[in-house]
């Protein structure tokens, strides 16, 4: 969790800086219509620890080996269509494509194999939901649109060489700031704008070894179009 | 066969080839030029129980622990083989009538084997016609529900010897320890390891999953088509060998099915696994006497250290991995 905050904060800094003068707030009323595209990066979560055991005579257990299990974070792309419903809710339906690694972690072996690191590169697709709620006020700055963010959606996990799919789904919420960098004034509400935000995703079944749901962190930049 | 300490060849195994098939051991016999594996080829396989008992083991007694440990096996829901209990005889196990026998005989000669289990087959199509299953009375016994200090559990190694009876080589999963006259196993994850716990144990009275991917791989049924295979080739100096242990283990079930490179090339195949990445391990054969698993005259090769595989292995839904490329080192 502290990493995915050290990485978002600087991304929402940038943000910060880079916002030129824009010639309308981005938190303008309208029914408009929102696409866009960026990257997500998505933190580690950790998907179940496992002994390899043997019986023993008496019932009991021995130990073979150890294994702890991971997703990796990884980065990838994200896209979105979004809607304005009102001066303060929107709308939108989004897809993503990250490529995580799982690994289990080997060791402990009862015969003194070397630990070894396995390793897998998992696709991993989702295509979901969100609400936003825009923040009232302006109090960082009138070009930044601050919002908080929930939602949740479908996932589909494809292993190696895609020879096995896993799905399951995932709940997550957030915030986030976005800002409106161009709009033409002939068309008002229509222009180009920036986005950042920091999530907490919840994924529940596909690859989870102990089959709970996780938690991790995620963060995303990206670049829209306002209709 | 079943040996409390071990180190004894077992004369039902001294014919057998292991089948250049899927997963664990299945016994093999060459008809005309090809190995196939010996299996029942028609089910329920009827079996009688003998009249004779040992002191704390009436016939009575003694017909309800094999009746347990043969309605053990044939639970196993992907596997569709099925015994059915023909009466008691008078006959001893061992007598090439047709008829399979299960039953106490006396061999004080044998001080290492507790049971064994020998075949009649059919060499023209490598179909089982009777299998018998002798309890070496020599020993002490029990059929008590908890165990009993000192005897040794008929139940838990009836399992073993139905395995044998239904067509199931040795598992290599087990950890052994030597001691003054030959092993002691310390922990098995199979049913079917050549060594029995001690006297007094009951912990060998349940299946595990190698044991029931090895009776599904030989009758499959069910839901065992959608299981899936791994398989590969162990190679140690660039050359393939013969005999490597592989272990395949499921991070998320904790189930571990085992396996041999079983040819010239060091090719092996695990059958009878769920959909889903494994951990692979190789490792030499050295928790157990080689002839426990092989004819003595093949040239197993356990001087190589143990190692793990450094990627997940994905079983897909009803096919193979692909091939899996192990390189092991000497010791």
């Amino acid at each position: 969790m502290i990493r995915s905050w050290i990485v978002a904060l600087p991304l929402c800094a940038a943000l910060l800086q880079a916002a030129p003068a824009c010639a309308q707030s981005s938190t303008a009323a309208g029914y408009h219509l929102e696409a866009g595209v960026g990257v997500i990066w998505m933190g580690r979560e950790a998907i179940g620890s496992r002994t390899a055991t043997e019986t023993t005579g008496t019932g009991g257990t021995a130990s073979l080996f150890n294994t702890s299990s991971e997703l990796g974070g990884a980065a990838g792309f994200d896209s979105r269509i979004g809607v304005r419903l009102s001066r303060s809710l929107a709308a939108e339906a989004e897809a993503s494509y990250l490529k995580p690694q799982l690994r289990v972690a080997i060791s402990g072996d009862t015969e003194g194999a070397a630990a070894v690191t396995a390793s897998e590169t998992i696709q991993q697709f989702t295509i979901g939901g969100n609400v936003r709620w825009m923040l009232p006020g302006r109090r960082w700055s009138p070009r930044l649109a601050p919002f908080l963010l929930a939602g949740g959606g479908y996932m589909r996990q494809l292993h190696d060489q895609a020879t096995l799919l896993e799905t399951g789904h995932f709940y997550q919420f957030g915030a986030g700031v976005e800002t409106l960098l161009k709009a033409r004034r002939r068309f008002p509400g229509r222009g180009v704008g920036a986005r950042a935000d920091v999530r907490a995703v919840v994924r529940a079944k596909g690859v989870a070894f102990d089959g709970g749901s996780k938690t991790s962190p995620a963060a995303g930049v990206s670049a829209f179009v306002r209709f | 066969m079943t040996r409390p300490l071990a180190c004894l060849v077992a004369a039902a195994l001294t014919f057998a080839q292991p089948a250049p098939a899927l997963a664990y051991l299945k016994f093999g016999v060459p008809v005309r030029g090809q190995q196939v594996t010996v299996k029942w080829a028609q089910t329920p396989v009827r079996y009688f129980v003998s009249t004779s008992s040992v002191p704390g083991v009436t016939s009575t007694d003694f017909q309800g622990a094999v009746s347990r440990a043969f309605a053990t096996w044939q639970a196993v829901p992907t596997a569709s083989i099925s015994y059915q209990f023909a009466g008691v005889t008078a006959a001893s196990p061992g007598s090439d009538d047709g008829s399979s026998v299960l039953g106490f005989r006396s061999r004080p000669d044998l001080d290492r084997v507790l049971a064994s289990t020998n075949f009649l087959i059919d060499t023209a199509t490598g179909a089982l016609i009777e299998s018998d299953i002798f309890f070496n009375s020599a020993f002490p016994w029990s059929v008590a529900a908890a165990g009993e200090s000192g005897r040794y559990d008929v139940e838990s190694i009836a399992l073993h010897e139905i395995g044998h009876f239904s067509g199931l080589g040795h598992s290599a999963l087990g950890e052994t320890e030597l001691v003054s006259g030959g092993r002691r196993v310390l922990s098995a994850e199979a049913v079917m390891f050549p060594i029995a716990f001690t006297a007094g144990s009951i912990s060998a009275r349940t299946l595990k999953a190698d044991d029931i991917a090895g009776i599904s791989d030989l009758y499959p049924d069910g839901d065992f088509t959608t299981d899936g295979s791994l398989s590969g080739r162990v190679t140690k100096d660039g050359q393939p060998i013969f005999g490597a242990h592989v272990v395949a283990f499921n991070p998320a079930s904790g189930a571990m099915v085992g396996s041999f490179s079983l040819n010239a090339q060091g090719q092996f195949s695990i059958g009878g696994l769920s959909p889903g990445p494994y951990v692979v391990r190789a490792e030499p054969i050295d928790d157990a006497d080689v002839d426990s698993f092989f004819d003595a005259t093949r040239n197993v090769d356990i001087d190589f250290r143990v190692v793990f595989l450094d990627r997940v292995v994905v079983v897909p839904r009803g096919g193979d991995s692909g091939e899996v490329a192990i390189t092991v080192v000497r010791k």
